[in-house]
């Protein structure tokens, strides 16, 4: 018997049996061959998502010693314009150095609200549309690209639309296709769905909520967050790359809410006592109302620092890839290229932390 | 020149400041989506107190800009003072339309034409363009006029903005072409007509600003820098916009040579000198780091160019100390009202309209330094408009739960309203109204009779009936309601309390039902009573159509026909498929278009199972008579075909799924016993194999339906929007069905088109 017009079925959440057992027993090879003395056979990649794309001298020394000039360059966004009512693109891309002779990938981050908003005659012109931006970008700058990654935090009502568009873009588009894959979507596929795309990109970040509370664990990576989502890894119904966190940001807190993210106030900014209090830990307390940095600072706002090193970065890849179902080549991209070339951080332990998979 | 007005000052802004805004975080605050206003959580209105000149900043957390008045394009927002400068230059004799048509809308060919025209030396206008030599301006005027629109026209090219599709390429900034400014320099140094030469001044500065930018190698530097320029001419001419569009320009190139406590401050003035100049104004000042906002504060002249400087500031980031800074140097400044405006709306949008529990009182924010400055202020009684202060005070107070406090300031504020101000007098009356219900405790005869007119009053404005324009009452509305029907609640009054809030578990007592039916009959009502019924959208015909319908739960048909035929024009409601009949896979769709001799109402419907029952209780014909019961009972519930019978505003009918249906009368409206236990009469009286395999597989649908009910309603799934149908017992109507009826043409049947009882048998051979 079946119940007629009952929303509470939900097509397809039954996981074909067939597809676990084959994914369950790639899964046992895996582990099987990890037993023996690995070889990591992984490309290294790394994200560009600043609006200027000129690479300083490290960037361009790590980027090719380690990634062989393997960059996913963000082209631009697409918004939702509230104001005029429609989907426009946003923060294009601005290229100031020869790109041709780069590995470059582009990407387009796409946000939910798009998707909310527009209705299904608008996903046509939207994929003509963005088809047409990346191919106006990339011939401009000699950019021959292969694939396209397509970057959107999609939800349960949108996702319909979304994976509309990625059909239709792929069809106009032809060339390889990419989304990236949050931990949330991979942890409960039955409800958000897999994309239609030939490979996803798991992003291993922004896993904890960001909290005002200091006692709450970096948000950006932390062992506990991760290891929730990922026992469903190697179910996943598609190949995944990997994206790892190597970056760092201040939280500004007012009134125990989040005021934004900031990536213009850092720890060189926190340290100047005339303005802030180290309270705990990486958390900063303003002592004073001013102006820094373009932002305005009330007495009391609260700053919390959350960095990742090269240490989470090796715990990270650790844990995730020993959940990954086995792949010919993986490309392990990290988040971003230009944070990168400002910290500490070598070809060396690059390397190190891609050997992991 | 016109294109001096067209030019927009934010335009130029918004490119200098678009390279800016990528520097800056993304902002991790979730927008609230939807069709929502903040003025809907709001009962404190800005348009009582400010001044409409600061309107576009009135808090909204929502949009950029306020209200429908303000004009932010920079292309347009100055084209109709500047046809009104030049019609009052042109001593009226030049109409406005003309104007409008020369001045904003014609291209630089055309206004040529023109120009050539009036000089004798084009014979033929083109079409719409008007013929100046037969006018009766003054001749030397127009002949400026025009001479000087022939230059402004050509400007256009690179001050105008160029408007394009977002996803084609970014027009590129056009070139500033260096014989233009020679030609602006020679008529500059040529004019003596004051008001004219101002306009050249504008032009040259422009000029220079775009030149500077350009970074072409044919880019010359000017003889002057773009300030001194500015610095050296500015003296004859007069303060007015035409001067402060130029000073935009000024603040524009200080600001993209990284001076910003210089550009701030300049700004500062032009955002000061009118309401069309705010917008860009504000949008633009943007201080960077102390040292400079500290020396724009040194810049400012006085105390009043201070008091714009900490309002810019006070607006974007910290009304608090911005109401301090100015307090302290004028308290009568108006610039202090836009910013306790912003202050207050902005705090009570994070609170909510009623505390029910504990758990959210717990999360009021706190509130204590803006009180203490706006009760501080309001005592000391200096400012401006000392009721608005009071007002303001008493609500933050009122914000916080001080509901004492607050009402000592609102006494003050009212001894100092206006007395001819009716948004005033209203928004006074909304706070006040609004504290009373919140220390009310107990409500008696005595605070009915008092609530009867606000509550009328609310009423009215509510349905557009009565307006009060900009007057914000949603979030009073919404408090009165809420905090009236808890009141009642707790004193045990329920069907008052469900007047103001209605919870459809209300209507699961039929004590409540019939005391809110009389009620609702009760022939002469006092004005509170019809204040109260207003708000109650239940009539006394869906009270009577809700017991009827129970009643048929119950199996109580003849009473459910009294209560039936009293429901007058619901029980007319016509049923949309035949809920006698059935099939094995339910098609709701399909039994709604079958083609059907009897169409039935909610009334036939039930008249027709009388009948039938009484048959079967006479005997006769007993197995087809069950049969049609069961149909009919199964039919009236969510699985069924006759949905309508049971969907009402009471119980709920927003959609087609189970959750639709209210929660109290959800299992009624759900269940499927008493459609089982006549299907099984019905076999036991079935004369045929094939009639007991039919009702056998009906009983199995009411089984499963039972059991999928059975696991909806489990707490483990209360939240839950998937549940796996395989989870559900086959039960034993399935294996009764297999081993008793797999001979029969009825079983074949439902193998074909019921897959769960395919499936079920093939695992099962």
């Amino acid at each position: 018997m079946t119940v007629e017009n009952n929303g509470l079925i939900h097509n397809g959440s039954t996981v074909n049996r067939i597809d676990v057992v084959l994914i369950f027993c790639c899964v046992l090879i895996f582990f099987c061959s990890g037993c023996k003395k690995k070889q990591s056979s992984a490309n290294t990649a790394f994200y560009y998502w600043k609006t200027s794309f000129l690479l300083d001298q490290k960037a361009a020394d790590l980027l090719q010693q380690t990634a062989q000039n393997k960059v996913y360059l963000r082209f631009f966004d697409v918004v939702w314009n509230e104001e005029k009512n429609e989907v426009i693109p946003n923060a294009q891309v601005d290229i100031r150095q020869d790109a041709g002779r780069l590995n470059i990938t582009p990407v387009v981050y796409i946000t939910n609200k798009t998707f909310q908003h527009i209705n299904v005659a608008g996903i046509d012109s939207l994929t003509k549309n963005v088809n047409q931006l990346i191919n106006r970008i990339a011939a401009k700058n000699n950019i021959r690209y292969t694939q396209v990654q397509i970057d959107c935090d999609w939800s349960v009502t949108t996702r319909d639309k979304y994976f509309s568009f990625l059909k239709s873009f792929k069809s106009l588009n032809k060339r390889q296709l990419e989304a990236t894959i949050r931990l949330h979507q991979v942890k409960y596929p039955e409800r958000t769905g897999v994309p239609p795309v030939d490979k996803g990109l798991l992003m291993f970040y922004n896993m904890g909520k960001i909290s005002a509370n200091s006692k709450q664990p970096n948000s950006i990576y932390n062992f506990a967050d991760a290891e929730k989502y990922i026992s469903s890894l190697p179910y996943y119904k598609l190949p995944l790359d990997v994206a790892l966190p190597f970056f760092s940001w201040a939280i500004h807190i007012r009134n125990g809410k989040i005021l934004r993210v900031n990536n213009s106030i850092g720890k060189v900014q926190l340290l100047n006592k005339n303005y802030f209090v180290n309270t705990s830990e990486e958390v900063y307390r303003a002592v004073k109302s001013f102006y820094l940095s373009g932002v305005y600072v009330k007495e009391n706002d609260v700053f919390k620092l959350e960095e990742i090193t090269t240490d989470n970065l090796n715990e990270a890849a650790a844990q995730v890839s020993k959940h990954l179902a086995k792949l010919k080549t993986r490309n392990i991209i990290y988040y971003e290229l230009s944070s990168i070339s400002a910290s500490a951080i070598e070809a060396k332990d690059i390397r190190e932390v891609s050997a992991h998979f | 020149m016109l294109q001096l007005l067209k030019q927009k000052i934010s335009g130029k802004f918004l490119l200098i400041f678009s390279a800016l805004t990528i520097t800056v975080a993304g902002i991790v605050w979730a927008c609230g989506g939807g069709d929502y206003y903040d003025d809907e959580n709001s009962s404190f209105t800005p348009e009582a107190f400010v001044d409409p000149q600061y309107s576009p900043f009135f808090y909204e957390s929502s949009t950029t800009y306020y209200g429908s008045e303000f004009n932010d394009n920079g292309n347009t927002r100055f084209n109709k003072q500047v046809v009104d400068d030049w019609y009052a230059y042109l001593d009226k004799k030049v109409g406005r339309q003309i104007l409008d048509t020369l001045l904003i809308k014609s291209s630089q060919g055309f206004t040529d034409s023109v120009y050539r025209n009036f000089k004798g030396k084009l014979k033929d206008l083109p079409a719409g363009m008007p013929d100046l030599s037969k006018s009766n301006a003054d001749e030397k005027q127009l002949d400026l006029f025009l001479s000087y629109l022939t230059l402004a026209k050509a400007c256009e090219s690179y001050a105008v903005n160029q408007e394009y599709n977002y996803w084609d390429e970014k027009p590129k900034p056009k070139a500033v072409a260096a014989e233009l400014g020679n030609m602006l320099t020679t008529a500059y140094a040529q004019t003596k007509d004051v008001f004219v030469k101002q306009r050249l001044w504008f032009q040259l500065v422009r000029y220079y600003y775009y030149q500077q930018k350009q970074e072409s190698s044919a880019y010359t530097a000017p003889k002057l820098t773009l300030p001194d320029f500015f610095a050296q001419e500015e003296a004859q001419f007069p303060k007015n916009i035409m001067y402060y569009r130029t000073m935009g320009y000024l603040a524009g190139y200080y600001y993209q040579h990284g001076e910003f406590a210089r550009a701030n401050y300049l700004y500062s003035l032009c955002y000061n000198y009118s309401f069309e100049m705010k917008i860009p104004s504000k949008w633009s000042f943007r201080p960077q780091n102390e040292s400079d906002w500290t020396g724009t504060l040194k810049l400012a002249q006085n105390g009043e160019e201070k008091i714009t400087l900490w309002h810019l500031l006070g607006i974007s980031q910290d009304p608090v100390r911005a109401i301090r800074e100015i307090y302290a140097i004028n308290p009568k400044s108006d610039k202090l009202d836009l910013l306790l405006s912003r202050l207050i709306n902005s705090k009570e949008q994070s609170i909510s309209p009623v505390y029910s529990n504990e758990e959210s009182k717990n999360k009021t924010i706190d509130l204590k330094t803006e009180i203490s400055l706006v009760a501080n202020i309001a005592k000391e009684n200096k400012t401006r408009q000392p009721f608005y202060w009071n007002l303001a005070a008493g609500y933050l107070n009122a914000l916080s739960h001080q509901y004492v406090t607050a009402k000592t300031f609102y006494n003050v504020a009212r001894k100092q309203l206006p007395k001819d101000n009716k948004l005033i007098l209203a928004q006074y009356k909304i706070l006040d109204w609004t504290l009373y219900l919140q220390y009310l405790k107990k409500i008696d005869a005595a605070a009915e009779a008092k609530m009867a007119e606000p509550l009328t009053w609310l009423y009215r404005l509510s349905q557009g009936k009565d307006a009060i324009p900009d007057l914000r009452f949603h979030r009073a509305l919404d408090q009165s309601l809420q905090l009236i029907a808890a009141l009642y609640k707790k004193q045990g009054d329920l069907v008052k309390s469900n007047c103001f809030e209605q919870h459809p578990a209300f209507y699961l007592s039929n004590t409540r039902i019939e005391a809110m039916k009389t009620l609702l009959a009760k022939p002469k009502k006092s004005p509170f009573e019809i204040a109260m019924l207003n708000y109650c959208n239940v009539k006394i015909e869906n009270l009577y159509y809700l017991q009827a319908t129970q009643l048929v739960y119950q199996e109580k048909l003849d009473q459910a026909l009294v209560m039936m035929k009293k429901a007058e024009g619901i029980n007319a409601t016509l049923l949309l498929g035949n809920p006698f009949n059935i099939r094995i896979n339910d098609c709701h769709d399909c039994d709604h278009a079958a083609p059907g001799k009897t169409r039935y109402t909610a009334q036939s419907f039930l008249e027709t199972m009388i009948n039938i029952k009484a048959q079967l209780t006479a005997g006769k014909d007993v197995s087809r008579n069950a049969a049609l019961l069961a149909n009919a009972y199964y039919n009236i519930t969510h699985y069924g075909n006759a949905r309508y019978f049971y969907q009402s505003d009471i119980t709920g009918s927003i959609t087609d799924m189970v959750q639709g249906i209210d929660e109290p009368f959800r299992h009624v409206y759900t269940d499927n016993h008493i459609a089982e236990k006549y299907y099984l009469l019905a076999r036991t009286n079935a004369k045929t194999k094939e009639l007991k395999a039919k009702f056998t597989f009906m009983a199995s649908k009411c089984d499963h339906n039972n059991e999928y009910n059975r696991m909806m309603e489990s707490e483990e799934n209360r939240n839950s929007w998937y549940f796996q149908l395989d989870k559900i017992p086959t039960g034993k109507y399935f294996a009764e069905l297999m081993s008793q009826y797999s001979q029969t043409n009825y079983y074949r049947e439902v193998l074909n088109e019921c897959g769960y009882f395919s499936t079920y048998v093939s695992k099962r051979r």
